[in-house]
């Protein structure tokens, strides 16, 4: 009766081994391979991502030594208590053994146990991490609507502020937090539209931006540098496209910045084509919507013409400081070359299609295949590399210019670079309103002065 | 209920009723002619016979599970490479919508009912369930919903707002399309399905028990299935109102949801997850019904400690309505309603950790036989094991706000209903494939599917866990290269595909062993050696299911009618096996009659349901095939009264047992038959 098939002996062995050999591949990833994953959640840079890992560690380490047990018991017994097909011992029945007490209040009890245990640690770092934030805590306003995220500083008082975001001296950015390092943050997040869930791993958890409610959140840095964050509640189409990133700097530099972005539009020099872009922008369906402090302020906040009318959302990236972001579009795309060495030199010819590489041919960014083969590569999406995104404390930023390229693009149609749903009247619930940036159609010259202005707007 | 007389006091004769009420002479609504015929596609749609309902849940969940599982190949595809252009991203939040929704209610539970149907009323001795013709009811509801939903591929895109749904961001303004209100009103009729079965099989449980079956004697997976019915009695309510607010917000501007008009999103949110941790449970606990009653079979030793599985099965069932908000960790709920909901949910891993460790206690000193449907037990109690410990990490609630709704909780749970349900599920196919169908499926292509399986199941879902801890978010349509996502997802998507090959070996070998198995010998009543009473009848299973039905005097009844011990305490085979099955004969066992009316009354449904995107004038049809429904089966008699009738075939214990009848019959007319409820009073001292 009993054949065995000694292929099958092979290939149940090799899966084992495989499994096996998997299982300790993803430990050793989990462990040692967190280099160049800008979005790890093994490696905390802050204090309350620390508190986290100082649970998530110990944890891990029960769940393992649980995993190591229960596997190496069942095999054991899988291989001890085999019917090994003797014939003499073929009409033996084992002993039919209904349970007993005894073992089954152990394995109730211990495990119990040690679920108290985590329980006590557990709701000793929740207490630790909802603390009330310090008291020379900045705090921050954060807003999430389709499909990027908009920071508002409290300034009113150099300290702590007063609690309202919209005083003269408060200033709102997008989808960059540039926060001083070593200090707390207190971040009151919500949303304008559907819900998003706002996270830097590297600094602390995610929490929910809920529309209607205001949550708290905290973040710490504890070293300079850029930490990568990621929209991570599902928040439609262009989900995935919603990201943000933190810059930490120095107390000393953030002082600088915050002084700089307190500041009003810089006013290009008269008949430079950055006032031709400036001009471009007034005149063009732009100033409905993006704020230039000192330039559109009227025209956005306009009950008839502004941006309440013009977006389910009501709000889009503020840039009266564009030009000391590295980033835009929900963080995916570079404003800035990343390294001095590269980006364009004075001969690449301005204002063309870009390509994206993938492996199955060549398309636009949003994965429309295109035959132009000739045409140079975009800039990579999100590009990270040691040195992090650049940005520009101060104005101007000679070491890493502009990506005109990637800004040209948008600018000659948005909806190719990302999915969004710009167009109103694909939705008859939306009241005309867009979500999203939509192709103005604008001429290469505009986009041509639209770029020079939004470059000079450091 | 008057007049109740004992069954066997009645006239016996070809065509006496089982009750004193005369016989209705017109057919109902004149529509339709009572169905007669026992074979053909007629057979089939008319019938309220819980076998072939089973196996219909059965077959429509594995077609669900093709379109589920080409979805999944679709984003595991997509998600080969940074940036790749397979999907759009406006199709890829429609496809990972409808392969969480198609598997979990296409697939997943419908594999449960299938059992359910099938399996449990033979394990308890019972003709049929409770309401037969609510039982095709339900299933009609089942596939009705399941096509209407799906219809949506071909009427404008499926919908896009994820399984979950979370409102406002499924209301009309964020997705004008009409995807969501397929999901909706697809889910509802699905629903419909869910809850009339719960309360059929809640009373076929309770009420028509072998004699002698008490609660405590039942197999282990009636007892689940007792369990997984109440879940989803209590449920599916919740779900359904939150999708007629819904409804209401999509179809008539309501404003339930809309946070311009003072609406708090998170109403739906706790509304949901009210509905859906539970919904876990009763998917896993089918499963983990079938693995305690297939161990015991392969490792020939009683289940380990039958109290503790039963009542940690209980347990889970009730502190699973306890937990529903560690799915809410980061939304805002506040500190004190996320440190109770973060230590509920590591508390109820006690229950589940003792069904693993009375599994392995089980196979202790056993005589462990490795055959396809034992792989599939021990496979799911080691893979089952990760998803439960992955669950205790995130259940501390501050390492969540790091974890959820990244790729370690599509890990998770994957290693939960798949490594979980699923494993439990295909090794229940391999085990009970002969009862229901005659002949064995090949043991040795069931182990290759095995080890097949479990190798992709690994490669896909393992790596997913180092993803998400490293920052890979869920429902993202796409990443870039600088991640460091690129060498686990092309992991993942190679174990995806391996996967599917194991699927299609599991269907190759129905296929294969179908064809060889007309060349080799009738696998007989009792192929495995096995313990419970549905062994005990031919394979496959006749019509009428017992004959006579058995008088059950302990647990494992029909082992013990095969085993005894001898006077020195040693056990032996007391009984062949021949002698303590049933031998097939034609059997003229009065049985429920077919009907039309469940598809009718069914069929309005999606009807009505298409009517409310479309037009109303569509709507009112839907609702009066309904109601035409409803009425036709009011008046129809559940019995025909031409159908033979013969003599009652009591339990061989001696006395009275439930005959099955809807509960329609019960109602208009004293039925004869003794209330099987009373079993448990006159409970049959055990003699083994």
């Amino acid at each position: 009766m009993k054949r065995r098939s000694p292929l099958l002996m092979v290939f149940g062995t090799i899966v084992t081994i495989v499994v096996f050999a998997l299982f300790a591949m993803m430990t050793w990833s989990a462990i040692k391979g967190n280099d160049g994953k800008p979005l790890t959640t093994l490696e905390p840079q802050g204090p309350f991502a620390q508190d986290i890992q100082g649970l998530v560690i110990p944890v891990f380490a029960i769940a393992g030594v649980v995993f190591i047990g229960v596997m190496g018991v069942v095999l054991f017994i899988a291989f001890r208590f085999r019917d090994r097909g003797d014939e003499e011992t073929a009409d033996e029945i084992p002993k039919q053994l209904h349970g007993k007490t005894w073992a089954e209040l152990t394995w109730t009890i211990i495990p119990a146990v040690v679920l108290l245990v985590i329980g006590i640690a557990t709701v000793t770092t929740l207490a630790t991490l909802n603390a009330p934030a310090e008291a020379n805590a900045l705090h921050i306003k954060v807003e999430g609507q389709q499909w990027w995220w908009k920071f508002s500083y409290d300034n009113s008082n150099a300290a702590v502020g007063n609690g309202s975001f919209t005083d003269p001296e408060d200033v709102a950015t997008a989808d960059e937090l540039v926060i001083p390092v070593g200090r707390e943050i207190e971040l009151s997040e919500t949303s304008n539209d559907v819900i998003h869930s706002f996270w830097i791993p590297a600094l602390n958890g995610k929490k929910d931006a809920v529309p209607g409610m205001i949550t708290d959140w905290k973040l710490q840095a504890d070293a300079p540098g850029v930490y990568r964050g990621q929209c991570t509640e599902f928040c439609g189409l262009s989900h995935g496209n919603m990201r943000m990133l933190v810059r930490a700097i120095p107390e000393d530099q953030f002082a600088v910045w915050m002084k700089n972005q307190q500041l009003p539009a810089k006013v290009p020099a008269a008949g430079s084509k950055e006032a031709a872009g400036e001009t471009q922008f007034k005149g063009l369906l732009c100033a409905s919507c993006h704020l230039i402090r000192g330039v559109n302020d009227a025209q956005v906040g306009s009950p008839d013409k502004g941006v309440k009318t013009q977006l389910v959302s009501g709000v889009a990236p503020d840039l009266t400081h564009f030009a000391t972001r590295g980033t835009f579009a929900g963080a995916i795309f570079n404003s800035h070359y990343p390294n001095p060495t590269d980006g364009p030199t004075a001969n690449q010819p301005f204002g063309q299609t870009c390509t994206v590489k993938g492996s199955s041919g060549t398309s636009d960014i949003l994965g429309n295949k295109v035959d132009e083969k000739d045409l140079p590569a975009c800039p990579q999406a999100n590009q990270f590399d040691a040195f992090g995104i650049p940005y520009a404390s101060a104005p101007g930023n000679p070491n890493n210019p502009p990506d005109k390229v990637a800004l040209a693009d948008w600018l000659r149609d948005p909806t190719k670079m990302k999915p969004m749903a710009p167009l109103p009247e694909e939705n008859p619930y939306a009241g005309g309103r867009r979500r999203g940036m939509p192709n103005l159609k604008l001429t290469e010259e505009q986009i041509d002065q639209l770029v020079a202005y939004l470059n000079s707007l450091s | 209920m008057t007049d109740i007389l004992p069954a066997k006091l009645e006239p016996a004769g070809a065509l006496a009723l089982p009750s004193g009420a005369s016989a209705p002479t017109v057919a109902p609504l004149g529509v339709f002619g009572r169905p007669k015929t026992k074979t053909g596609w007629r057979s089939w749609v008319s019938t309220v016979d819980h076998k072939k309902i089973g196996i219909m849940y059965g077959t429509a969940a594995m077609v669900f599970l093709m379109i589920g599982g080409a979805e999944a190949l679709l984003i595991r595809a997509q998600l080969w490479a940074p940036r790749q252009h397979l999907l759009s991203a406006e199709a890829y939040n429609q496809v990972y919508t409808m392969h969480g929704t198609t598997m979990i209610f296409l697939v997943v539970m419908p594999i449960g009912a299938a059992f359910a149907n099938y399996l449990m009323p033979l394990q308890i001795g019972a003709r049929d369930v409770a309401f037969p013709r609510i039982n095709a009811f339900s299933f009609w509801c089942f596939v009705f919903g399941g096509l209407f939903l799906n219809s949506s591929w071909l009427l404008g895109g499926g919908a896009d707002g994820g399984w979950f749904m979370y409102a406002p961001n499924s209301g009309v303004l964020y997705s004008p399309g009409h995807g969501i209100d397929f999901w909706n009103l697809g889910l509802i009729i699905a629903g419909i399905a869910s809850l009339t079965g719960a309360i059929n099989l809640i009373v076929t449980v309770l009420n028509l028990r072998a004699p002698g079956m008490s609660l405590m004697k039942m197999p282990i997976f009636t007892w689940m299935t007792l369990v997984t019915q109440f879940l989803l009695l209590f449920a599916i309510p919740v779900i359904t109102c939150a999708q007629f607010l819904l409804l209401f917000d999509r179809q008539f501007q309501a404003n339930f949801f809309n946070v311009s008009q003072g609406a708090n999103p998170l109403l739906w949110e706790h509304l949901f997850w009210v509905f859906g941790h539970p919904e876990v449970y009763l998917m896993i606990l089918p499963a983990f019904g079938l693995v305690s009653d297939m161990l015991p079979v392969f490792s020939r030793k009683p289940i380990f400690g039958y109290p503790f599985i039963v009542f940690s099965g209980v347990a889970i069932g009730f502190m699973g309505w306890g937990v529903w908000a560690h799915h809410m960790f980061v939304s805002g709920i506040g500190p004190v309603s996320v440190t109770v909901f973060s230590l509920t949910t590591m508390f109820i891993a006690v229950p589940t950790g003792v069904k693993i460790l009375n599994w392995t206690a089980t196979m202790w000193g056993g005589k462990l036989r490795f055959n396809a449907p034992m792989l599939f037990c021990i496979g799911l109690i080691t893979m089952f094991t990760i998803g439960g410990l992955s669950g205790v990490t995130h259940s501390v609630a501050p390492a969540d706000t790091q974890q959820t709704d990244t790729y370690y909780i599509v890990a998770h749970f994957h290693y939960v209903l798949f490594g979980g349900a699923f494993f439990g599920f295909i090794g229940g196919f391999y085990f009970y494939w002969p009862k229901v169908f005659g002949y064995m499926l090949s043991d040795k292509m069931g182990k290759w599917n095995f080890w097949l399986m479990l190798l992709g199941f690994n490669l896909t879902f393992g790596p997913m866990h180092i993803l998400g801890l490293q920052g890979m978010s869920r429902r993202v349509y796409t990443y870039d290269a600088n991640y460091g996502f690129e060498i686990w997802n092309k992991v993942a998507t190679i174990g995806a595909f391996t996967l599917a090959a194991s699927i299609l070996l599991f269907i190759v070998n129905i296929f294969v062993s179908y064809a060889k198995s007309k060349k080799m010998e009738k696998p007989g009543p009792d192929p495995w050696d096995a313990r419970t009473i549905e062994w005990m009848i031919p394979s496959p299973t006749p019509e009428y299911n017992f004959d006579p039905i058995p008088t059950v005097t302990q647990l494992d009844d029909f082992w013990y009618r095969k085993y005894g011990e001898t006077e020195d305490g040693r056990l032996v085979r007391i009984a062949k096996t021949e002698d303590v099955t049933q031998p097939e004969h034609e059997a003229h066992v009065h049985l429920p009659s077919p009907s039309y009316w469940p598809i009718v009354t069914a069929f309005g449904l999606p009807v009505a349901a298409y009517g409310l995107i479309f037009s109303m004038w569509l709507a009112l049809i839907g609702g009066l095939i309904v109601v035409a429904g409803i009425y036709g089966w009011a008046t129809e008699h559940p019995d025909d009264p031409d159908a033979a009738h013969d003599v009652d075939h009591g339990p061989d214990g001696g006395h009275a047992s439930g005959d099955d009848h809807d509960a329609v019959h019960d109602a208009d007319a004293g039925d004869g038959d003794a209330d099987s409820a009373t079993d448990d009073e006159k409970e049959v001292a055990p003699v083994g």
